[in-house]
């Protein structure tokens, strides 16, 4: 058996233990990735329209933003445990965790795409008009491409603190990282037991960065304008 | 406008300091009675409050009504270290614990067996309980007994070893890692609740039905039962190890048996029609009241019953 | 469910505090201390170092670091401080959960209040910080008479959005074992009662409203009128806007 070498409690033997258990806590990770990024790009899409509707109505904006940002205070442990019996679903559906983080994702990005498009200079949009582009070529020609730092800055939020809140979801059942807190915390009598939960923090934060990285590089990829213009 | 700021800021610091002061004064002065219990602290899980065998059943067999209760974890470490440093005076640990011995805890003797009979049985979807997966699993049931149980215990929770390593080294031990046929193609997703003991007798269950060919896929550290029965009922949970007591007065809140055997005839009466339980081992974990060495000394403590002394 | 919630939380008995529960009073107090001691230690920390930092326009590389402190996930933070620091504290005392709590909790308001202190200083024109400097203010004069008082509004912001996230995230102290609203939730999960778990929910929704609320009008009261009144539109497209700058520099 392997168990031998994974014994130690030290917090530095967080590698160690990832390799003993490599299988499993790959596993896990990747569900924690997809659990992270799927609830942002359907939140995205979901809040594109909506959005682009509180921009172009103004009597829509705070309402839209209100309501969003009422959602956004609901305790991520409470929406996890209510979409299923709101849903019809077994109380150990996964897709409980997507569903509510995408709720999440739609409450920060209604905001995030509404002040993007309204980041676009009226200048560029009547010169947009101007030669000849229509309402829904502009939005997507010109405004959406202008918008895109603004728009990425807030996927760079959801996708971060989405990772943070996969994690909690860990700790009532659902298989992702959080199962490495919830494993070293019912260890940890009767003396501490440190390797899992260093390792579920680390990859967490190496989780968080490497998505967050994917993002700005995807924004340098969107907007190449950008870097015509030295930035400060 | 600087003015204003500061008057902001120091209105909220205030604020702060009154909370912080009224808040932290949670006394003991529990609701009268003078007995022993009502000065004490009780920790464990929120369902122990309600539970039948939980709180309710504590007054109801003994009269014994604690001064407060504290809600820690699942018999976890937050609940032993509750204990362990004073925050509580007793705490619903479970007997096949290593931080009992670990720290000189005192298990207090329950005479009325208000913690009715806690022998370890596989519980399973009744479609997935073949002739193969049944033998496997009454075959191990016949091996696992208390001290077995505990030993395990101690290399998983003392020692920090895998439990699935536990599980396998286990099996070996007993000569029932034989490779068969007898559970081929069978598919089972085995759950379990979120306490090492239960994650282990899962991944026992497992292991050997793995080795007997099975198909297997883990749901562990569900969660309360309140959480897993519902799934076992709906299929999403094939099969799950369970204490006999405790799962009987789950699904029979007015359950009056507390001998094994006469707890597992009244279980089979009540078992949801999708499932059935099989052979039931010798080993047992149950909830015990537990406290430190120094509590039980001052106040003469042996069983739950001293608890409602005066 | 609706009719089951809004009788859980009209019940008078779940008002009050028993030997064996814990009441909605004593708890939302109890989540208003976290959140308090929380949000008043990172203002701390966070408004002089922002301010600093965006008035002397050195160590920008600090707003960068805070914002990477987003990624920590907190439950696993909450569980690492917890069996780090619990063992430590004796007695009748829940200090030795309440310190790995606000420490988690610090952790998650540092980084907006920071960085909407930086962004708010950084953002005031040179302009007007030349003209400060024309009518021959101190640089101490420029940061606490011209500069602190124009970014109020962004500050207000960050301050809020800590504010928020602070008291939806208080409920994992209910994890360990503390009081607050995330009793409710935790305990009706475990016991399966669901309007419980709602009520706690619907709590702390409540609260984290009332409280930006309140932050709203002391808002109004102490932002200059020059600012609020032009601003009062383009502050929330700043502080979106000034993040991508924040976090790309």
């Amino acid at each position: 058996m392997t168990s031998m070498t994974s014994t130690s409690s030290s917090p530095w033997h967080f590698f160690g233990y990832f390799l003993d258990h490599r299988s499993q806590d790959l596993s896990w990770l990747w569900t924690h990735a997809w659990l992270s990024v799927v609830p942002v790009i359907i939140g995205l899409l979901i809040a594109l329209p909506l959005g682009w509707l509180s921009r172009r109505y103004g009597w829509l904006y705070p309402p839209m933003v209100s309501i969003t940002g009422l959602l956004y205070t609901i305790p991520s442990i409470a929406l996890f445990v209510l979409v299923p019996p709101l849903l019809g679903l077994s109380s150990l559906n996964p897709v409980q965790v997507p569903i509510a983080l995408t709720v999440y994702s739609v409450a920060l990005l209604v905001r995030v795409v509404a002040d993007g498009l309204a980041s676009v200079p009226d200048e560029v949009n009547q010169a947009a008009t101007a030669i000849g582009y229509g309402g829904v070529r502009r939005l997507f020609a010109v405004e959406l491409p202008i918008a895109v730092p603004v728009i990425a800055a807030g996927l760079r939020v959801a996708t971060v603190s989405n990772v943070s809140m996969v994690a909690i979801a860990g700790t009532i059942g659902m298989s992702n990282l959080g199962q490495l807190f919830q494993l070293g915390k019912d260890l940890s009598t009767p003396t501490a037991y440190y390797p899992p939960i260093v390792l579920g923090i680390v990859l967490c934060v190496l989780l968080a960065l490497v998505l967050d990285g994917l993002i700005i590089l995807l924004t340098r990829v969107l907007t190449p304008w950008r870097r015509a213009v030295p930035s400060r | 406008m600087k003015h204003k700021f500061l008057i902001a800021g120091a209105t909220a610091a205030a604020l702060a300091l009154t909370l912080s002061a009224c808040g932290s004064s949670s006394s003991t002065s529990g609701s009268g009675g003078g007995t022993i219990a009502s000065k004490l602290i009780m920790g464990g899980p929120p369902e122990f409050k309600t539970r039948v065998d939980g709180l309710p059943g504590l007054a109801k067999n003994y009269g014994v009504s604690f001064g407060k209760y504290t809600v820690t974890d699942t018999g976890g470490p937050v609940t032993v270290n509750a204990l362990k440093n004073g925050q509580v005076d007793a705490a619903d640990l479970f007997t096949t614990d290593p931080s009992i011995a670990a720290n000189g805890f005192v298990i207090l003797t329950d005479p009325k067996a208000n913690f009715a009979a806690q022998n370890i049985l596989p519980i399973i979807n009744k479609a997935k309980a073949t002739a193969g997966v049944t033998s496997t699993l009454n075959a191990l049931s016949a091996k696992l007994d208390t001290a077995g149980l505990g030993a395990l215990m101690v290399k998983v929770v003392t020692d920090k070893q895998d439990t699935d390593a536990v599980a396998k080294g286990w099996l070996s031990d007993q000569g029932l890692a034989t490779t068969g046929t007898a559970a081929s193609g069978v598919k089972l997703t085995i759950g379990s609740a979120n306490f090492p003991e239960n994650a282990l007798l899962a991944q026992i269950y497992g292991e050997a039905l793995k080795d007997q060919g099975a198909t297997i896929k883990y749901k562990l550290n569900i969660g309360s039962r309140e959480k897993y029965v519902p799934a076992l009922k709906d299929g999403t949970v094939d099969l799950m190890p369970e204490y006999n007591g405790s799962i009987l007065q789950y699904l029979d809140p007015h359950a009056s048996a507390t001998a094994p055997d006469a707890v597992l005839a009244a279980l089979q009466k009540v078992l949801p029609s999708n499932l059935i339980v099989l052979n039931q081992s010798s080993a047992a974990d149950s909830d015990a009241i537990v406290v430190t060495k120094a509590t039980a000394a001052k106040y003469h403590l042996t069983s739950i019953a001293d608890l409602a002394k005066k | 469910m609706i009719g089951q919630v809004f009788s859980w939380l009209t019940d008078s008995a779940h008002w009050t505090d028993t030997p064996i529960d814990t009441g909605i009073a004593t708890q939302l107090l109890a989540h208003i201390r976290f959140s308090l001691i929380a949000v008043g230690i990172a203002a701390a920390i966070a408004l002089p170092l922002g301010l600093l930092i965006g008035h002397t326009r050195r160590a920008t590389f600090l707003v960068a670091g805070a914002n990477a402190l987003r990624s920590l996930p907190s439950v696993g933070l909450l569980v690492l401080l917890t069996v780090l620091i619990a063992p430590h504290f004796y007695g009748r005392t829940d200090i030795g959960y309440v310190i790995p709590t606000e420490i988690v909790l610090v952790l998650l308001a540092v980084p907006p209040i920071l960085s909407n202190t930086y962004a708010g200083v950084d953002n005031v024109s040179p302009a007007v910080t030349d003209a400060a400097k024309g009518m021959g203010m101190t640089e101490r004069q420029i940061l606490f008479g011209v500069e602190l008082p124009c970014s109020l509004p962004l500050i207000f912001s960050g301050l809020r959005s800590a504010t928020l996230q602070v008291i939806a995230t208080a409920t994992i102290a209910s994890f360990v074992p503390l009081g607050g609203l995330g009793r409710f939730i935790y305990d009706g999960l475990q016991q399966q009662d669901y309007p419980q778990m709602i009520s706690g929910g619907v709590l702390v929704a409540a609260l984290a409203m009332a409280a930006d609320l309140l932050l709203a009008l002391i808002q109004r009261s102490v932002v200059s009128r020059g600012l609020s009144g032009r601003f009062s539109r383009a502050v929330v497209v700043t502080s979106t806007s000034e993040r991508t700058e924040v976090e790309a520099g």
